[in-house]
């Protein structure tokens, strides 16, 4: 439930933040695409490359079409709306054409024609002349993979006085052809500012659990590097000049984080994604003192924080075990097998059931390190040492362990103290 | 045959026009229609003169006693004034009533939602509808509206390459022989408000055209047509606003309170910073959860 005050609309974006706060030269800088990523470069804020720029249709005659990569997109300086982008993939297999994200073919002929259109205008405001560029393709970060439909999908973050706001990851789908822009029919992902971890998806103005047509859950997906992108978002406000701003970054598979572009009149769906209304959080930052990028974000994870991200901090942090706790194996087939475990701070090296091994594969001869004699009460005895890889909490953990009937106990397995370094342990039963 | 009969009463009607414009009675092509507008017989010759037409809102001029002329009644002598010289007071209720149809276009963006093609368009489209009656009105402008966004794309599906001048004058040529081809249509429909149409509201829809298509450019089909259906339905209401005889009576008689009072309305719908109506319902997840 949020109140109506709390929600920003058209009118008081532009009335209270986008005009108050945004001076000409930001706005103008925030057009062109081409003039952002220079002035973006020029504070080391990284942003995809330019290959070529064409500005008017000569340009095209000299051009040398081999100097392109095998991947690129071509964009129109002034496009809106994510339309006239061109985006391939690689070349075709026949050597005369590229094939898109779409997978259809291009060969050089539609991209001079796409190019001349653009250079007409035809997908600027008003038909202004515009100018056409190449640009460095940035494919998807395998964070993403299994959540886009073949585009890049891109992180929307709202910054006001040096403070981010509020962000959301847009996953491009089948409908919005690969590209991220919400009104195409891409995915609108809500982010929790504290911890990058993402809370709810709208598709289509419908909440939705999973990406269409999957099982995959579209909540709890945590980007990478989310410090570092949110503070480049924060120093976009600082190099454009822009008080309030809409910054679209995507993670490049191997540079990282880039800024794609900036926006000085973001759109008002986020808050849909994010179940909050902005305008109450921008009046809570309006005022305050920010000092910088760091200062701002710091700020940010501090009072935007989401009611989980206690706790994912804590268990990000120090994870907590309990005295039971249930761990995945790997079998020698590779398959994983669920199993209930105990905790033992009292023992050294981890312990597994006879037949459980056995079970899994594990005491074939090729696995078993060697053979350990041991005094226990009931006598010498022989138990070999094997390898085992299991996951605690989610953290993959490769050991050795000892193998023992266990088959009179509740658990067939027991970690010890070798395997739990890292974590705290909580020695009250059944306490969560 | 039939087609240069009606090319040639067209023309006829237009010529008339153009030769009664200078004198004060042509003016009453559009008072004329405002006044027959409640009444279901057929709209009244344009070009006469007609006094029982425009007596009621000149009576009641008469039958208003006026105090001192300041502080609240200058605007009324003034009016008065004018009639009394001629001037028919459709005009004056029409000017009058103008800044109201705006602030109403105004008004319904900013604090309902609805947006159309600026704010020009739908007023100056409502004034079009005042003159050729809200039928015809809109079959004009739904042919033109068709028209040049049939052009445009064909133009790019072609990829004909024009510069923007001659592509103006090139959908124009188109536009215009839509609108003649629907004049032409006059011998088979025989509707007075089709026979009686003259050429001054027309030529307003006809240059609209460019407008449309500026707007346009760069948005999608569905926007385009989603601002059209919004356009139609902001100037349709500020249709009724124009044609309303109660509104009508009320600028003429208090035209100092209706200016004063739209001042105010302007100036707070200016400030006005919450949701538009139209939000609540599309945030209506984030309110109701």
């Amino acid at each position: 439930m949020v109140k109506i005050s709390s929600i920003l609309g058209l009118n008081a974006r532009s009335k209270l933040f986008s005009y108050p706060y945004n001076p000409v030269r930001g706005k103008k800088i925030a057009n062109s695409k081409l003039r952002t990523k220079r002035i973006l470069k020029k504070v080391d804020i990284p942003v995809p490359d330019t290959y070529a720029r064409f500005k008017h249709p000569r340009d095209l005659i000299n051009f040398d079409w081999d100097s392109l990569p095998s991947s690129f997109a071509l964009k129109p300086n002034k496009g809106l709306g994510g339309e006239g982008i061109i985006v391939v993939k690689k070349k075709s297999k026949d050597g005369d054409g590229w094939i898109t994200t779409s997978r259809k073919k291009v060969t050089i002929e539609d991209l001079e024609l796409h190019i001349l259109d653009i250079l007409e205008g035809a997908y600027s405001m008003q038909n202004a002349a515009d100018i056409a560029f190449f640009e460095e393709y940035v494919g998807r970060h395998k964070s993403f993979k299994k959540y886009a439909f073949r585009g890049t999908p891109d992180v929307r973050i709202i910054v006001f006085n040096k403070v981010p706001i509020m962000a959301m990851l847009r996953l491009p789908t089948k409908e919005s052809g690969g590209r991220a822009n919400l009104h195409q029919g891409a995915i609108a992902v809500g982010i929790d500012i504290a911890t990058g971890i993402t809370t709810k998806a709208l598709w289509k103005g419908d909440y939705i659990p999973y990406k269409p047509g999957t099982k995959r859950k579209l909540h709890g997906i945590k980007i990478p590097n989310w410090t570092k992108i949110l503070k480049m978002a924060v120093r976009c406000q600082e190099a454009t000049g822009l008080g309030y701003l809409g910054a679209d970054i995507v993670l490049h598979p191997e540079k990282g984080p880039m800024i794609l572009e900036i926006n000085f009149l973001p759109g008002l769906q986020i808050q849909i994604a994010n179940q909050t209304g902005l305008r109450k959080r921008l009046e809570r930052v309006e005022d305050l003192k920010v000092r910088d990028a760091d200062h701002g974000v710091l700020i940010a994870k501090s009072i935007f924080a989401g009611s989980f991200a206690d706790r994912v901090r804590a268990e990000e942090g120090v994870r907590t075990l309990n005295i039971f706790e249930e761990v995945k194996i790997k079998g020698a087939d590779g398959k994983k097998l669920t199993i209930p475990a105990k905790i033992d701070t009292g023992a050294w090296r981890s312990s597994m059931d006879k037949t459980l091994a056995q079970d899994l594969g594990l005491l074939e001869e090729k696995n078993v390190l060697w053979q350990k004699t041991v005094w226990s009460s009931i006598g010498r005895q022989k138990r070999p040492i094997i390898n085992v890889t299991f996951w605690l909490k989610g953290k993959k953990i490769k050991t050795s362990a000892g193998v023992a009937d266990r088959s009179k106990l509740r658990r067939p397995l027991i970690i010890g103290r070798r395997d739990i370094a890292g974590f705290l342990v909580n020695p009250i039963k059944g306490e969560k | 045959m039939s087609f240069i009969a009606a090319a040639a009463l067209s023309f006829a009607v237009a010529t008339n026009i153009f030769a009664q414009g200078p004198l004060p009675t042509g003016t009453a092509s559009f008072s004329a229609e405002l006044e027959a507008e409640p009444s279901p017989s057929p709209r009244p010759d344009l070009t006469q003169p007609t006094e029982e037409t425009i007596g009621p809102l000149e009576k009641l001029l008469e039958e208003q006693e006026l105090g001192p002329v300041w502080p609240t009644n200058p605007i009324k002598y003034a009016i008065k004034g004018a009639v009394d010289a001629g001037v028919p007071p459709n005009t004056i209720v029409l000017l009058l009533l103008l800044p109201v149809v705006a602030t109403a276009i105004a008004s319904a963006r900013h604090l309902l939602g609805i947006r159309g093609f600026g704010i020009f368009l739908p007023a100056a489209l409502s004034i079009v509808f005042v003159a050729t009656g809200p039928i015809l009105g809109i079959v004009l402008f739904l042919v033109i509206v068709v028209i040049s966004t049939a052009v445009r794309m064909a133009l790019r599906r072609f990829k004909i390459k024009l510069q923007y001048l001659p592509k103006m004058a090139l959908l124009l040529w188109f536009v215009v022989m839509g609108v003649l081809g629907v004049l032409f249509t006059t011998p088979i429909v025989q509707h007075p408000d089709l026979t009686n149409v003259s050429i001054f509201p027309v030529l307003v829809l006809v240059l609209l055209a460019e407008d449309f298509s500026r707007i346009q450019s760069g948005k999608s089909a569905k926007t385009a047509i989603n601002l059209a259906t919004e356009t139609l339905i902001l100037s349709l209401a500020s249709y009724v606003l124009l044609t309303l005889k109660t509104m009508q009576e009320f600028a003429l008689l208090n035209p100092e309170i209706l200016l004063l009072t739209i001042i105010v309305i302007d100036y707070l719908v200016g400030k006005y910073v919450g949701l538009r109506f139209i939000e609540l319902w599309r945030f209506r997840k984030l309110i109701s959860d």
